[in-house]
């Protein structure tokens, strides 16, 4: 399985990361949506991507929008990773193409749960 | 992934020998991630060398430490999810159909905590059924007083909300309130909270089509387990649903029990002529 | 808004835009920002870690991040603490990650992510729709009106920690000025 984790925060790529590889995922990273756009344009295909909201260049919203319209691209699930939390902005991710939603902060159990609803745990895949 | 296969089953039979809850397979990764910050605090590197001394030197503290860590009882929504799937499903069609109309469908979430599953089961038949607040009521019960209340108040902080909610679930039936969420009004009218003690006899509710006894059990002597199944099966309707929690069983407590697979769970279903 | 016209010697005309600004007072309150921090320490920096509500004194080498919010309130979510604190809270966040040295860039990075979380809390508290800014490093901003200012101090681990939700400087020189906002 393979993850794509993108944030403009070191740490927070880092920790993501963490929890992501702890599962067995194979992950790369990115710094915004435009480089993140870029690891997809180059053929490595996510089966998950953990994107943040307010970054440079290209923010999440726009990455979210970006791989939605593209068809090649329809099988990458999605899961916004964000401080964003109003109930209208949470909405707008989902319509946006968005399939999950992690308000941070979150815990590593909270995003293993979220992992879980998606299909994406380890076990959920071995079936 | 550092945990050999030998120190995962030393956890696993620790953990049910402690607590009688069963640590899957494929659960290698929440032993690792659990005990990584116990062992770091004991200047050990990995969990498999933790493991390893602890095993090697049997120490009761280091046991209970390992055993808290791995059975905290974090209440999430959609807990093990299938129990929740199967009630609209496959539950809900088969009581609907064996029901009158105007009857009113009753279901008893029976260790309610701070209310996550009572509202699980809410918003799930809100989004199933047409005008569900006339078709369904839900009993919500706990020991704690505390607890109790905050069932009444549907108010969640976001960690809590973060726990297995899924998003689209929250926009639709919550709404924000200053740091925190809040669920539906109409959500709110369908559940009636009360404290209640299962070990004792219970005060006269239902009876229920479905019960939702999930990872209390447990924590209770058989005689104890045996009688609070038996009071449970008195309030219920002889063709009702039981659910357990994922780890737990009537097999070896109680046989007037017929197990039912649904989905990917179980239930069980009072057996007939008892 | 009473008591401000006196306190700062104008007319009382104070120029707003079209839909009168509040103050951050009016908005939100102390208890509700250390909620939200807590709730930040308790996921990221360690489920044991307590934030005391509590002054304590920052020292001479503070360092500050904030997150600005543009919308019907503006103003800034600051986090102001000591370098050594600012260094404990880099390796508490980045856990088994963080590396054996912490440079200056893990430092700002974390405490910019930690402004940005909850910046990103707080600014959903405030009416909208808003926009949260990236986070920056370095020296504070410089607080707006007193009354636009909710500080919240606080110990983490005995070392003095302080958020503040300020409402922009700008307002008050612009005013002052006698500029239109």
């Amino acid at each position: 399985m393979r993850a794509l984790v993108i944030d403009d925060s070191r740490a927070m790529r880092r920790i993501v990361s963490g929890i992501l590889e702890g599962l067995g995922y194979e992950v790369q990273q990115a710094g915004h949506g435009r480089e993140g756009l870029d690891v997809l344009d180059g053929g490595w295909l996510p089966d998950l991507v953990c994107v943040d909201w307010n970054m440079p260049v290209m923010d999440g919203l726009q990455f979210v929008s970006a791989v939605r319209s593209n068809p090649a691209w329809r099988q990458v699930t999605i899961m916004m990773v964000t401080s964003e939390s109003e109930h209208t902005q949470i909405v707008r991710a989902l319509a946006a193409g968005a399939h999950e939603y992690m308000i941070k902060p979150f815990t590593a159990d909270a995003f293993r749960d979220k992992l879980a609803l998606l299909g994406m745990l380890p076990e959920e895949v071995a079936l | 992934m550092t945990l050999t296969a030998t120190s995962f089953d030393w956890v696993r039979a620790l953990v049910h020998k402690e607590s009688a809850i069963v640590l899957q397979p494929g659960k290698e990764y929440l032993v690792e991630a659990r005990l990584l910050p116990i062992a770091r605090q004991m200047g050990i590197g990995d969990v498999s060398s933790f493991v390893e001394s602890v095993r090697t030197r049997p120490n009761p503290d280091h046991n209970r430490r390992i055993v808290e860590a791995l059975t905290t009882n974090e209440t999430s929504w959609f807990r093990d999810g299938d129990p929740f799937t199967a009630l609209t499903s496959t539950v809900m069609p088969a009581l609907l159909a064996a029901r009158g109309p105007n009857e009113r469908l009753q279901i008893w979430s029976a260790a309610c905590s701070s209310g996550q599953e009572p509202y699980t089961i809410a918003m799930l038949l809100e989004d199933a059924i047409p005008n569900a607040a006339s078709r369904v009521s839900i009993t919500a019960t706990d020991l704690s007083r505390e607890m109790v209340e905050r069932t009444k108040a549907g108010r969640f902080t976001q960690l809590e909300v973060n726990r297995g909610l899924p998003a689209p679930m929250l926009v639709r039936h919550f709404t924000r309130a200053g740091s925190e969420w809040e669920v539906a009004p109409q959500l709110r009218r369908m559940i009636t909270a009360s404290e209640c003690n299962l070990a004792a006899p219970l005060p006269r509710m239902g009876p229920f089509d479905v019960v939702y006894l999930r990872n209390v059990l447990i924590y209770f002597d058989l005689p104890t387990k045996q009688a609070i199944l038996r009071r449970v099966r008195e309030l219920m309707r002889p063709d009702g649903w039981l659910f357990l929690g994922a780890a737990e069983t009537t097999l070896g407590v109680d046989d007037s029990w017929e197990r039912v697979v649904v989905g990917r769970s179980s239930a069980y279903r009072p057996l007939k002529g008892n | 808004m009473t008591g401000f016209a006196g306190s700062h010697g104008d007319s009382g005309e104070r120029r707003r835009r079209s839909d009168a600004s509040p103050v951050i007072t009016e908005l939100i309150d102390e208890a509700t920002v250390q909620g939200i921090a807590e709730e930040a320490w308790s996921a990221l920096v360690g489920d044991e870690e307590f934030l005391v509500p509590l002054p304590g004194g920052l020292p001479d080498d503070a360092v500050s991040s904030w997150v600005e919010i543009v919308g019907p309130w503006n103003g800034a979510v600051v986090l102001t603490t000591g370098r050594s604190t600012a260094k404990e809270l880099t390796r508490c966040l980045l856990a088994e990650h963080a590396p054996p040295v912490l440079d200056d860039e893990d430092v700002e990075d974390a405490m910019g992510e930690l402004a940005n979380v909850v910046g990103g809390n707080v600014k959903a508290v405030l009416p909208g729709p808003s926009v949260l800014g990236l986070p920056e490093v370095g020296t504070a901003p410089e607080p707006g009106l007193p009354a636009d200012t909710c500080r919240v101090d606080l110990l983490w681990r005995g070392q003095s920690l302080t958020i503040t939700v300020q409402g922009s400087a700008g307002v008050l020189d612009e005013q002052k000025n006698g500029v239109p906002l």
